[in-house]
């Protein structure tokens, strides 16, 4: 057996789940998301330029979250809701309230889609896995007060795209 | 000027973290990938690694093949005129493969047509059996049918034969009954009127021969 292929195994026992939680997150489709992890393991398995990676972890979680965000570039317009989205305690319990809300998810991921990589990453690492600022900052090979800012930038920069596409004023108004 | 603020991010941004799949579908997804990536290591990749100065003899073969090529090309003749060429070996090849391939094309359909008769005719001794031997069974329900209606109704004509002899029998018998009665009845009349006047006779007495006067 490879050593690659023995350490990716490893890798699968140790995060596999955290990475479908991961992907699901992005995604928001588990049967995407099952496709996904396969996808994200064999290109691992298979790819020749990577040489000696010095944390697996850390690598595989940004391969991750590029091969999630690429999967809705291309899935733009046929994004189905998922069942397991939890929803907050509310009186908007109604169908359509979920729905709204579902939306409001999906515009924020192909918001978070539209940013940089790294503001990309350092969002999802941040507020969808809820790591530290240092945790974030060793796996990418920065300062944890680079990290902080790049988090501040990327919100600032999300808000900017969601104001722009779900605030645009009417003319008619 | 946006009108979403941060805490509204924040809050999506919440609500996408608490997104968990199904315990079920993560261990699906583990095991998919797990059998992918060991069917991957299932199939060794050939992976060939010329040393350095393999690679260099076959960039110089290449350049000497081609070099070669060029020419060559350039020495070579004037090319042949490819129109004669053509006809002539179109001619030549139609005296020779013409015949040839109207000979066993003419076999090639005989045995055809041979077969597809054959399984033709088979076919249709089937059908004529098959359709003889319906036509024999209806034939035979029919005649059966019309016997058995025919029989049928002769013996109800001859019961009804019987009954209307019989009662037409009990009407003779019933007159000659009635006629005999009658015969019988005028009989017994005469024998009473010439009894009654017989005792009358025998009442009377004879008759006195000397008048009173």
């Amino acid at each position: 057996m490879r050593s690659r292929q023995k350490e990716l195994l490893g890798l699968l026992d140790k995060s596999g789940a955290e990475l479908f939680a991961l992907l699901t997150k992005l995604t928001l489709r588990e049967d995407v998301t099952e496709e996904l992890m396969q996808e994200l393991f064999i290109k691992l398995n298979n790819s020749t330029g990577i040489g000696k990676v010095a944390n697996w972890d850390a690598y595989v979680r940004r391969a991750a979250i590029n091969l999630a965000f690429d999967w809705r570039r291309r899935q733009k317009q046929t994004i189905l809701p998922l069942r397991q989205v939890a929803e907050p305690a509310s009186n908007e319990d109604s169908p359509l309230g979920k729905l709204v809300r579902n939306e409001e998810l999906q515009k924020t991921l192909d918001a978070v889609g539209r940013l940089k990589k790294v503001s990309r990453e350092v969002l999802v690492m941040r507020y969808l896995q809820q790591e530290s600022y240092d945790n974030i900052a060793e796996q990418l090979g920065k300062t944890s007060h680079h990290v902080r800012a790049l988090c501040s930038r990327a919100i600032h920069q999300l808000r900017d795209v969601l104001g722009s596409n779900e605030y645009k004023p009417s003319k008619r108004r | 000027m946006s009108r979403i603020d941060e805490n509204q991010i924040h809050d999506r941004l919440e609500r996408l973290s608490q997104v968990e799949p199904g315990q079920e579908a993560t261990d699906r997804a583990i095991k998919k990938a797990r059998d992918a990536l060991m069917s991957e290591q299932a199939i060794p990749k050939l992976r060939l690694r010329l040393p350095p100065i393999l690679a260099k003899l076959a960039a110089a073969a290449v350049l000497m093949i081609g070099a070669g090529y060029i020419g060559g090309h350039l020495s070579a003749p004037e090319p042949m005129d490819m129109q004669q060429i053509q006809a002539s070996l179109e001619s030549s090849l139609k005296s020779s493969l013409e015949p040839a391939l109207r000979r066993d094309l003419l076999n090639e359909f005989d045995n055809r047509l041979q077969l597809a008769l054959a399984a033709d005719n088979d076919a249709l001794k089937q059908e004529l059996a098959r359709q003889v031997r319906r036509d024999m069974e209806t034939y035979a329900e029919q005649t059966l049918t019309t016997v058995s209606n025919l029989m049928e109704q002769r013996l109800m004509n001859f019961a009804r034969m019987l009954e209307e002899a019989r009662i037409k029998e009990r009407r003779h018998v019933a007159a000659a009954f009635d006629y005999m009665g009658s015969q019988f009845e005028d009989g017994l009349v005469t024998l009473a009127a010439q009894r009654d006047n017989q005792w009358g006779a025998e009442r009377v007495g004879p008759t006195p021969e000397v008048s009173e006067n």
